[in-house]
C-alpha cells in the first residue's frame, strides 16, 4: 500500500510491551506471522525473564518460576544439564481437566528420577503441575507456538518436548513446533497423524484386519447425505480435531443429518465432516496401554456401563470389566498390540472399542495420555504415566515389573458428575458431547460395593427405601426393563410410572401407580419429586424431540439431589449398588492395602 | 514454639470431584498440605473421592482412602486409622462441610479428635451468614443490608424493607449455586424458592444489592501468636454482582490509595482476629462503593480457597504448605521462606509485577432455552481459568487472553473478531453511532465476552465515560484496555 508508512522498531516494541501477540501484529500490519517473527529477529526484539520470588528481588531468591516480559534485564540462566520440556494442559474445561495435569506432574517426576532437567510451561494457576518444587524450572506462560519457541530460545541443550500428557492443547501445537526444529519425543507426529486422520487410519485397519465401522468424510451437505445412505442410517456425525464430542451427533436420517451437518462443518473449518455408521446398543470399551517400540504392557481394560453413543468421558467405567467374553477380551487385547506396534506407539495409547454381535470393532486409536489414565492407575497400582514417561525418555517396558491388570481382586468404577445444576432447561439426557466436570471413583471387592460407593460419592446418593419413578420409552418396554423394575419392587420400594408406563408395568404382573406427566394435570411426576416422595428417577429419553416434560423432570432430581437415571443399564447397576446399601456394610480399605494383596 | 508432639496421626479430607466452584486448586493444596505434615514426621491419612487428583496417589500420603465423603464413610476410616486430628481446610467447601457433620454427628468427640486450622465455632461464625454479620458489626465493620428467611412470607418482608434490586445467596452451598439478582418480584420469588432448596439449611440471604461497587479480595494468613500477614491483595475487574469465580481478577489492587488500601488491610486482619481462624489461611471479600469509599465485608473463607491457589502462584508463598505448618504449632516467625530462604514468613510477599486471572467458560456444552444460561451473576458458571504476568496491565492481559485457548490470539486485531477493524472504522456516522449504542446496552449484561465489546465500542468512538456507564468497570481499567486500542489503531496503516 503506498500510504503506508514503516512502523519504528520502538511502536513495534512498544505494541510487544502491551502485550500484542505476533499474530496480532501480523493482522494489525497487514502481514504474516512468519514475517513479524523475521522482523523480530533482526531488530533483536525478544523477550527477557523475570523470577517470581515473593519479594520483589529484595533478597537472593533461586526460585525457579518465571515470565516472560519485554525489557532489558533477563534473570534467568540455563544450566548444561540435559533438558525435556513438557507442556501442560492449560486452562481446564469439559474434556480436559484435571487428569491431564496429573498426567503432566506423574510425567515430570519420572523424568527428574531418569535425571533430566525438567521444565515445565503451564498457565493453569489452580494445577499441581504449575506449583515451583514440583519441576527443575517453571515457565507461568501460554501455550502458543510464539510462547514456547522464545523460551526454547534461553534453554541450552534440550534434548525434547512432550506433548503427549496435557491432552489436546500441547498436541495441537506439535506439528508447528516441529517445524520450528523441536524434537517431539514418544509417538512420532506422522504415527500420530496416522491415528488422527480417518484415511490413513482406516487403511491401517483394513492391513491389520481389525474390523471397524463403515465411515466416511464429507466437505458438503450432498457428499454426506451420499456417505449416510452407503453405510445406514444411524450415523455418528462429528467436526474433524475437536476434544470432548463438541458438535458431535448420533442422526437417523436425512432430515436429521441436515440439520446437524452445518454445525459439524462449521467448527471442522478446512476439515472434512465425519460420518461413522453408529452402532446402536453395542457395549463400549476403553483401553490404555503403553508401548516402547517393541513390548506393549495392556495397563486396564474398562466396559462402560452406558451402551455405545454416551461419550466416554461421561460414561461409568468399571475395570477390571465384568461380563466380556473370554473371546472378545483376547481379541481386544490383541488388537491392542497390534495397532500400538503398527503405530510405533512410544509412551501412552488409548483404544475405543464397541462390542456388537461378538463382534469387536476399534472406535478410535489415540497414542497420547487418557482422561482414564489415572482411575486406570488408582485402581491397579501400575503407575501408567510415569511408565510411560520413562519410556519417553528411553526405558524399555521390560525394565519394570508390571502386574497385569486383570490378576486384581476388587473392582473399580469411575462414575461421572455433571454441573446441570448452573444450567436450568439444559438437556440432561446423556450422548456423544461431553459435559461432565469431573469424575469420582468407587472401589470395593464386588461390584454392587463400588458401585454404591461411586454413586454415593457423585452427591446424588441412592435410596435405601420409598418411590422410584420409571418412565420407560416404548424401544425400553421389554423384558430387560420388566427385570429391572421388578428388582427394585422386591428391595421394597413403590413404583410409581406414567400412566403409559404404569398401564404396561401392570399389564405385565408389577404394580405401579400412574402419576401425570406434566401437562397432564396436577399433582404430576414434578409436584412430587418436588414434595419429595420419590427417591430416584428412571426416564429413558424419548428420542429427539425432547420435550417439557424431561427437562423439568431431570431438573426437578437434580434439585433434590436425587439419582437421575437415562438408561436401562444404568438402572441395572444401581439395584446392586442399593442391594449392597440394605446389607449396612461399610467397608472402607486403603489403596495401599489394596496394592499389597 | 516447637511444632506438636502430642500429635501422630492427622486425617486429610479432600474435595471430591471437580464440579464447577470447586476444581483442581484443592489438589493443589491438598498435595501442598500432605507434603508439609509428613516433612515434619505425621503419619497422614487421606480422604478424597477423586481418583484423577496427584493427592491420592499412592505415595503422597500414608494410607489413601478413595472413599465417599460422607460422615459414615470418614467414621469407618477414623475407627480403623484412629488419627488424633482432622485438617479440614484444604478440601475446599465439602471438607469443611464434612467436619462440621462430624461434629454434629458427635463422631469427633467420641473419638476425641481436633480440628486443626479452624475450629468448629469460627467455622461457624464464618459460615453461617447471621453469626458473620452479628461478629461484623460487633467489630465496627459494615455488611450489607440484608436479612436471612427461612420461607416465602419472611422473603416478602426483607424484600420491602431492602427495595430492589436484591441479591439472594443460599446459606452453604458451593459457588452460590442456586443464588442470583432479582429486579423485580416474579424474579425475587423464583430466585428465593430456588435457594430455599438449594441451601442445605432452607435458609436464604437477601440482601441489599451492592451491584456496581469495586470488589476486592485479601489473601491473610494468621498464626495462633496472632501474628498476620497479607500474602496478596486482589482486584475484580469486573464490578460486584459478578461471582468472583466469574471475574477477571488482578493482583495486586490497582485502583486503591495507599490510604484505601490499608483501612482494607485492618478490616482483614479485625475479621480473621474476630471470627478466630487460628491458625491458617483465609480469604477476605470486600466490596467498596466508588463514590464514596464506603467499605463491607461481604465474606470470608475460613480455609484455603480458589483465590489461595491464585494468591499462591501469583506472589510464590506457598500458602497451602504454611498454613498445613500453622496447624501443627508453628507461627509465622518460625517458617522460612522456601524461596528465599533467608526470610522467614512473616514477611509480607512484595510483588513487581501484574497478575491476571482471566476464567474459561463452556456455554456451548449447556445450549438451551433458557437464554441467560450464559450471564454473568453472582451463580459461578466458569469451569476453569488461566493467569497470566506482565510488567504492566495491558501486557498480562493480552497474555491471559491468548492463554485461553477460546482461539483468540489477545485482545482482538486477530482474525476472530465478530466486527472487524474495516468494517467498524468504515460505517457512516449514523450506522456508527447506532452499532455503538447497541454494543453498550449488550455491555449493561455482564458476559464472557465482553471485553471485545469493550474494543468494539472503543473502535467506534464511545468514550470511557460511556463505557463506565454501561459496566460499571473502574475507569483506570477501561483506560488500560483503550490504552490497548489507540496503538493498535495507531500501527494501522503501518508496515514493517
Amino acid at each position: 500500500m503506498p500510504n503506508t508508512k514503516k512502523i519504528k522498531p520502538e511502536i513495534f516494541l512498544k505494541a510487544k510491551k502491551f502485550g500484542f501477540s505476533d499474530k496480532q501484529l501480523a493482522e494489525i500490519l497487514n502481514t504474516t506471522e512468519d514475517k513479524i517473527k523475521k522482523y523480530r529477529e533482526e531488530n533483536n526484539i525478544f523477550p527477557v525473564y523475570k523470577t517470581v520470588d515473593t519479594c520483589a528481588a529484595e533478597f537472593e531468591a533461586n526460585t525457579p518460576y518465571h515470565y516472560s516480559t519485554y525489557e532489558k534485564y533477563n534473570e534467568v540462566t540455563s544450566s548444561d544439564k540435559e533438558k525435556i520440556i513438557i507442556l501442560g494442559g492449560g486452562p481446564n474445561r469439559i474434556g480436559q481437566g484435571i487428569e491431564f495435569d496429573y498426567c503432566c506432574v506423574r510425567c515430570v517426576k519420572a523424568l527428574r528420577e531418569e535425571g533430566y532437567e525438567v521444565i515445565m510451561i503451564n498457565c493453569n494457576p489452580e494445577t499441581v503441575s504449575t506449583d515451583y518444587d514440583i519441576t527443575d524450572k517453571l515457565y507461568f506462560e501460554p501455550l502458543t507456538v510464539e510462547d514456547v519457541m522464545n523460551i526454547v530460545r534461553y534453554e541450552k541443550n534440550v534434548k525434547g518436548i512432550i506433548v503427549s500428557f496435557g491432552g489436546q492443547t500441547p498436541l495441537k501445537l506439535s506439528k508447528e513446533l516441529e517445524k520450528n526444529g523441536l524434537k517431539i519425543l514418544g509417538t512420532s507426529s506422522e504415527d500420530i497423524d496416522v491415528a488422527e486422520d480417518r484415511k490413513k487410519f482406516g487403511k491401517l485397519l483394513d492391513k491389520l484386519k481389525i474390523p471397524k465401522p463403515d465411515y466416511g468424510t464429507a466437505l458438503d451437505l450432498k457428499e454426506a447425505k451420499k456417505i449416510a445412505n452407503k453405510i445406514g442410517y444411524p450415523v455418528l456425525v462429528r467436526p474433524s480435531y475437536v476434544l470432548g464430542g463438541r458438535a458431535m451427533q448420533i442422526v437417523y436420517n436425512d432430515e436429521q443429518l441436515t440439520e446437524f451437518f452445518f454445525e459439524a462443518a462449521k467448527l471442522s473449518g478446512k476439515h472434512p465432516v465425519l460420518i461413522d455408521k453408529f452402532l446402536e446398543e453395542a457395549r463400549e470399551i476403553d483401553v490404555d496401554a503403553i508401548g516402547d517400540g517393541k513390548d506393549v504392557y495392556i495397563g486396564g481394560i474398562m466396559q462402560h456401563i452406558e451402551e455405545a453413543g454416551i461419550h466416554s468421558g461421561d460414561s461409568t467405567s468399571i475395570l477390571p470389566p465384568i461380563s466380556l467374553s473370554n473371546k472378545n477380551l483376547k481379541e481386544i487385547k490383541d488388537y491392542t498390540k497390534k495397532l500400538a506396534r503398527a503405530l510405533n506407539v512410544k509412551g501412552l495409547l488409548n483404544i475405543q472399542y464397541a462390542i456388537k454381535d461378538n463382534v469387536v470393532y476399534v472406535i478410535e486409536a489415540n497414542p497420547r495420555a487418557s482422561r482414564t489414565v489415572p482411575f486406570v492407575s488408582k485402581t491397579t497400582g501400575v503407575q501408567l504415566a510415569t511408565i510411560a514417561a520413562k519410556v519417553i525418555a528411553g526405558k524399555e517396558l521390560k525394565d519394570f515389573k508390571l502386574k497385569k491388570f486383570d490378576d486384581i481382586e476388587y473392582i473399580g468404577i469411575k462414575e461421572s458428575v455433571f454441573p446441570f445444576q448452573k444450567f436450568p432447561k439444559v438437556k440432561m439426557f446423556l450422548g456423544p458431547e461431553m459435559r461432565s466436570t469431573g469424575e469420582v471413583m468407587g472401589i470395593g471387592s464386588t461390584f454392587g460395593e463400588a458401585m454404591l460407593k461411586a454413586q454415593t460419592s457423585t452427591g446424588n446418593p441412592l435410596p435405601i427405601e420409598g418411590k422410584i419413578f420409571v418412565s420407560l420409552n416404548n424401544n425400553d418396554k421389554k423384558p430387560k426393563s420388566l427385570k429391572i423394575v421388578k428388582q427394585f419392587a422386591e428391595l421394597g420400594f413403590g413404583i410409581i410410572g406414567t400412566i403409559g408406563t404404569a398401564k404396561y408395568l401392570n399389564e405385565n404382573g408389577i404394580e405401579a401407580e400412574p402419576v401425570f406427566k406434566v401437562l397432564e394435570g396436577r399433582p404430576n411426576v414434578v409436584d412430587r419429586i418436588k414434595n419429595g416422595d420419590i427417591k430416584l428417577v428412571i426416564n429413558t429419553p424419548l428420542g429427539k424431540e425432547s420435550r417439557y416434560d424431561e427437562y423439568s423432570i431431570g431438573w426437578a432430581a437434580v434439585q433434590q439431589k436425587i439419582p437421575f437415571i437415562t438408561t436401562l443399564s444404568a438402572a441395572e447397576s444401581v439395584v446392586q449398588g442399593i442391594q449392597n446399601l440394605k446389607s449396612g456394610k461399610k467397608d472402607v480399605k486403603s489403596l495401599q492395602e489394596y496394592y499389597t494383596k | 514454639m516447637p511444632k506438636r508432639t502430642d500429635l501422630k496421626t492427622i486425617l486429610l479430607i479432600g474435595s471430591g470431584p471437580i464440579v464447577i466452584g470447586q476444581a483442581c486448586e484443592f489438589d493443589y493444596s491438598g498435595s501442598q498440605a500432605v507434603k508439609a505434615l509428613k516433612e515434619e514426621g505425621y503419619r497422614v491419612v487421606l480422604i478424597n473421592s477423586n481418583p484423577a487428583t496427584i493427592m491420592t496417589d499412592p505415595e503422597i500420603s500414608d494410607a489413601t482412602y478413595i472413599e465417599p465423603i460422607t460422615p459414615e464413610y470418614i467414621e469407618e476410616i477414623i475407627k480403623k486409622e484412629k488419627p488424633e486430628a482432622i485438617l479440614p481446610t484444604m478440601g475446599g467447601q465439602t471438607a469443611l462441610n464434612a467436619a462440621m457433620q462430624l461434629h454434629e454427628k458427635g463422631v469427633l468427640k467420641k473419638y476425641n479428635i481436633e480440628l486443626l486450622g479452624a475450629k468448629v465455632d469460627s467455622i461457624k461464625k464464618a459460615e453461617s451468614r447471621e453469626e458473620f454479620n452479628e461478629a461484623m458489626v460487633k467489630i465496627g465493620l459494615e455488611v450489607a443490608k440484608g436479612m436471612f428467611v427461612h420461607n416465602m412470607d419472611e422473603a416478602r418482608i426483607a424484600m420491602e424493607k431492602i427495595g430492589f434490586p436484591i441479591i439472594v445467596r443460599p446459606s452453604f452451598t458451593l459457588g452460590g449455586t442456586g443464588g442470583g439478582i432479582a429486579y423485580n418480584v416474579e424474579e425475587y420469588e423464583t430466585i428465593v424458592n430456588k435457594g430455599l432448596t438449594a441451601s442445605p439449611t432452607s435458609q436464604v440471604l437477601v440482601e441489599e444489592s451492592l451491584i456496581g461497587w469495586k470488589e476486592f479480595e485479601l489473601e491473610v494468613m494468621r498464626d495462633k501468636n496472632d501474628n498476620f500477614v497479607v500474602i496478596c491483595s486482589i482486584e475484580n475487574f469486573d464490578p460486584m454482582g459478578v461471582h468472583t469465580g466469574d471475574s477477571i481478577t488482578v493482583a495486586p489492587a490497582q485502583t486503591l490509595t495507599d490510604k484505601q488500601y490499608q483501612r482494607l488491610r485492618d478490616a482483614a486482619k479485625k475479621v480473621i482476629s474476630e471470627i478466630g481462624v487460628e491458625t491458617g489461611g483465609s480469604n477476605i471479600q470486600f466490596a467498596v462503593n466508588p463514590e464514596n469509599g464506603r467499605i463491607i465485608v461481604i465474606e470470608m473463607n475460613p480455609r484455603v480457597s480458589r483465590s489461595s491457589a491464585l494468591a499462591s502462584k501469583a506472589t510464590g508463598f506457598p500458602i497451602a504448605k504454611i498454613a498445613a505448618k500453622l496447624a501443627i504449632g508453628y507461627t509465622l516467625d518460625e517458617i522460612p521462606n522456601d524461596i528465599t530462604k533467608t526470610t522467614p514468613s512473616c514477611f509480607e510477599p512484595v510483588i513487581d509485577y501484574v497478575v491476571l486471572k482471566i476464567p474459561r467458560w463452556d456455554f456451548d456444552k449447556f445450549r438451551s432455552s433458557n437464554p441467560d444460561n450464559d450471564v454473568l451473576g453472582v451463580q459461578m458458571k466458569s469451569v476453569g481459568e488461566v493467569m497470566s504476568f506482565g510488567r504492566n496491565f495491558k501486557e498480562a492481559f493480552q497474555k491471559a487472553i491468548r492463554s485461553l485457548e477460546t482461539g483468540r490470539a489477545g485482545l482482538g486485531a486477530d482474525g476472530k473478531d465478530k466486527y472487524s477493524y474495516e468494517e467498524l472504522t468504515s460505517l457512516k456516522k449514523s450506522e456508527r453511532n447506532l452499532l455503538k449504542e447497541k454494543i453498550l446496552t449488550k455491555l449493561q449484561t455482564p458476559r464472557n465476552d465482553n471485553i471485545f465489546y469493550l474494543r468494539y465500542a472503543l473502535l467506534l468512538g464511545a468514550s470511557i465515560d460511556e463505557l463506565y456507564q454501561s459496566t460499571k468497570i473502574d475507569k483506570w481499567f477501561l483506560n488500560q484496555v483503550k490504552d490497548i486500542v489507540d496503538l493498535e489503531v495507531e500501527m494501522r496503516g503501518m508496515r514493517i
